[in-house]
């Protein structure tokens, strides 16, 4: 039993005539693995390994690299959610605080329930001026806010059965989200020192403070 | 249509935003009627001779707008272009420097501006085959610019014969997979060839040997985007522009604590004045600014009393900082320049590929010291620790500029900011703040802590 299937090992095996040199194909190839299997386990890399002729241990060596390359499963919806500064200066670690609660995670790696939602950290994505944003399914979404956060959640959770808490799917696959009643600010704030918090709190969330692609380097 | 939030339209100074916001830019046909599109090709492939296209992007005086400003007609006349075999042109479309995104502007934009500066950059150096490495996040651009490349193949524009001209052509893709560090060209050509992104030794140069072990030449997105320009009015126009050693415009991606964040197309020697407080509308209502980064996290902080500061690269130096990338990031005096040093610190640590000691270790320890005075268990020794450190990573003591990157983080920030630093190391207070600016695209704290109470 194989982890991935006869026709995608066979549509790896046409990549590497692509380019000028065939080791190029390891990261399309690896690519196509992770869109199949939804992330790349021992298995999988040495099957692409075994289709591509190449030594097993060095597969692994480039998935352990690079970031979006996922070694363990990911929710169906995986969050990507930028917290550097551009992002973290308006408002970047109150999002994921949100996110994590909105989708009932404890950390980056835990995937929320039936395998629908997980999230990660990650470096500047290159949109700026869209801060605080995240990528989710393959699009960028900006300017996010928790009540943008909660929509999308919703949105995902459309195409499941009516759950309790009264948000169920209406016909036609859209979904109804209640309206929550925003409430006015606070109107003294507590004093916030700065958007850029203790590092006690991140390292702990984080929980990936010493680089995986380091591993072997 | 993609958002759009910065220049566009007619100004003197939009060389490459002039058309950006036209309904269908980055539709073929839209580019050629309404925006002029590929003129510029057109008189490359059929009225100039290789060498004269290289000599004009030289009279043109445009540098590299990838980070380090080289100059880009050097740069391709260093390809020679009678070798045989085949030679490539590489393009930097990784932007992973933090508080940049000037290049995803271009791509959403007009992604064929930047396939006709590939065309041209191309057949002048004597290459045959161009590869856009773009970064894997980049999902919405990889769309756009692979469509912009089939419509250009299918209206002749690229193949064998483009514009009929006896000189095939041709653009792929390569998509990278979320590592910083392949932004740096020798790391990119590593990844290109199917292998962790680690820099290679220099020399050689990718001039000589670069991807798949042939001359390429690489250049930045921003860069080739505005060969077009060049080419349609001639280096001396575009010379006009800037000032006498950094000539042009140049994209600057404004981000942080400004009322109008966004990508702004800016003449060189304008000052960051103009660009943050008029451009960007200035900081938030009823902050002042504190410290902006001038060219991406890499370069150099500089303080608000720097503000006048040119956005030249000359200028720039002299404020012992950089142009860098044109991510500019404004800081307001809401947050702890202890607390930013220390996050940009774990960017850098987190995305060091490990190749060399000062900036593997370096990275890690000093996170791990700021880690100590943030949580109030600080003194001299972490002070003199954290210089220390930055000392090691800069100076060419690494293989790659993200080891001095890290260092100038540290340094740029004491420097500027020592009372903040020893407000925390040494008396274990944190003097920044007071109650936050109402700003309706923060979260309220208050109504975060009220829904888990
Ligand atoms: C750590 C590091 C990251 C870099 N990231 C990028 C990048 O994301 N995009 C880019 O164009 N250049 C980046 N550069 C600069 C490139 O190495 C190279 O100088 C540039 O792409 C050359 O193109 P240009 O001459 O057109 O500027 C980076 C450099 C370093 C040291
Ligand atoms: S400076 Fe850092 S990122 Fe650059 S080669 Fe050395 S270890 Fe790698
Ligand atoms: S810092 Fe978040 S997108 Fe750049």
């Amino acid at each position: 039993m194989s982890a991935l299937s006869p026709h995608l090992l066979a549509e790896i095996k046409e990549l590497p005539a692509r380019y000028p040199q065939p080791r190029s194909a390891v990261m399309p190839a690896l690519d196509l693995a992770q869109e199949e299997l939804g992330y790349l386990n021992p298995e999988a890399m040495s099957e692409v390994a075994a289709a591509l002729e190449l030594d097993p241990g060095y597969v692994e060596g480039v998935a352990t690299f690079y970031t979006l390359f996922h070694l363990a499963p990911t929710g169906k919806h995986h969050f990507y959610v930028c917290t550097n500064l551009s992002c973290t200066l308006r408002g970047a670690d109150e999002i994921v605080e949100h996110l994590k609660k909105a989708i009932a995670v404890t950390g980056p790696d835990a995937v929320s329930a039936e395998g629908l939602f997980s999230y990660e950290e990650v470096e500047c994505l290159g949109a700026c001026e869209f801060a605080p944003m995240m990528r989710l399914d393959r699009r960028y979404y900006y300017d996010l806010t928790a009540e943008k956060i909660d929509d999308l959640i919703a949105d995902r959770k459309g195409h499941l059965p009516a759950r309790r808490g009264g948000r169920r799917a209406a016909p036609g696959g859209e979904t109804q989200v209640p309206s929550v009643p925003v409430e006015a600010p606070h109107p003294s704030p507590p004093v916030r020192k700065s958007a850029l918090r203790a590092p006690g709190e991140r390292v702990a969330r984080e929980g990936r403070d010493v680089p995986r692609k380091k591993k072997g380097a | 249509m993609p958002e759009l939030r910065g220049s566009f339209g007619d100004a003197p100074n939009h060389l490459l935003t002039r058309w950006f916001g036209t309904p269908d830019l980055h539709r073929l046909g839209v580019y050629e009627s309404k925006a002029g599109g590929y003129s510029a090709l057109r008189k490359a492939l059929l009225e100039m001779a290789p060498a004269d296209i290289t000599s004009e992007v030289k009279t043109s005086g445009l540098r590299g707008r990838g980070g380090a400003g080289f100059a880009t007609g050097t740069k391709w006349s260093f390809i020679n272009r009678d070798a045989p075999g085949p030679k490539y042109v590489v393009i930097n479309a990784d932007e992973s420097e933090p508080g940049t995104s000037k290049d995803r502007y271009i791509l959403e934009n007009s992604p064929h501006l930047l396939v006709e500066g590939i065309l041209i950059a191309a057949y002048a150096v004597g290459a045959n085959q161009a590869w856009v490495y773009i970064r894997g996040e980049y999902d919405e651009p990889y769309r756009m610019l692979s469509e912009a490349i089939e419509e250009a193949r299918a209206k002749g524009y690229l193949g064998p014969k483009p514009m009929g001209k006896d000189y095939p052509l041709d653009i792929r893709l390569y998509r990278g997979h979320g590592a910083y560090i392949c932004g740096e060209e020798t790391a990119l050509l590593e990844s290109l060839e199917g292998k962790r992104a680690q820099p290679r030794s220099r020399p050689p140069f990718p001039a000589v040997k670069g991807a798949w072990g042939r001359p390429t030449l690489l250049n930045n997105v921003e860069t080739l985007a505005t060969v077009p320009w060049i080419i349609n009015n001639g280096g001396a126009a575009y010379a006009k522009f800037g000032t006498d050693k950094s000539p042009g415009t140049r994209l600057l991606s404004v981000s942080g604590n400004v009322r109008k964040p966004g990508v702004y197309e800016v003449e060189l020697g304008q000052s960051f004045r103009h660009v943050i407080m008029e451009l960007a509308g200035g900081v938030t209502e009823g902050r002042s600014l504190k410290v902006f980064w001038p060219g991406g996290s890499s370069a150099p902080v500089l303080p608000a009393s720097m503000l006048d500061t040119k956005t030249d690269m000359e200028a720039l130096a002299a404020a012992r900082s950089m142009g860098g990338s044109g991510g500019v990031i404004v800081m307001d005096d809401s947050h702890c320049i202890v607390r930013a040093a220390h996050r940009l610190l774990k960017f850098y640590a987190h995305e060091s590929c490990g190749k060399c000691t000062p900036c593997r270790v370096g990275g890690d320890w000093a996170v791990r010291t700021y880690d100590r005075i943030l949580a109030n268990e600080g003194s001299q020794t972490e002070l003199d620790t954290l210089q220390r450190v930055s000392d090691g990573l800069q100076n060419g003591r690494c293989l790659c500029g993200l080891g001095d990157s890290a260092g100038w983080v540290i340094d740029s920030t004491l420097r500027h900011f020592r009372e903040e630093y020893e407000d925390h190391a040494l008396r274990h207070e944190c003097n920044v703040g007071g109650p936050p600016a109402a700003s309706g695209r923060h979260l309220p704290r208050d109504r975060d802590e009220a829904a888990s109470a």
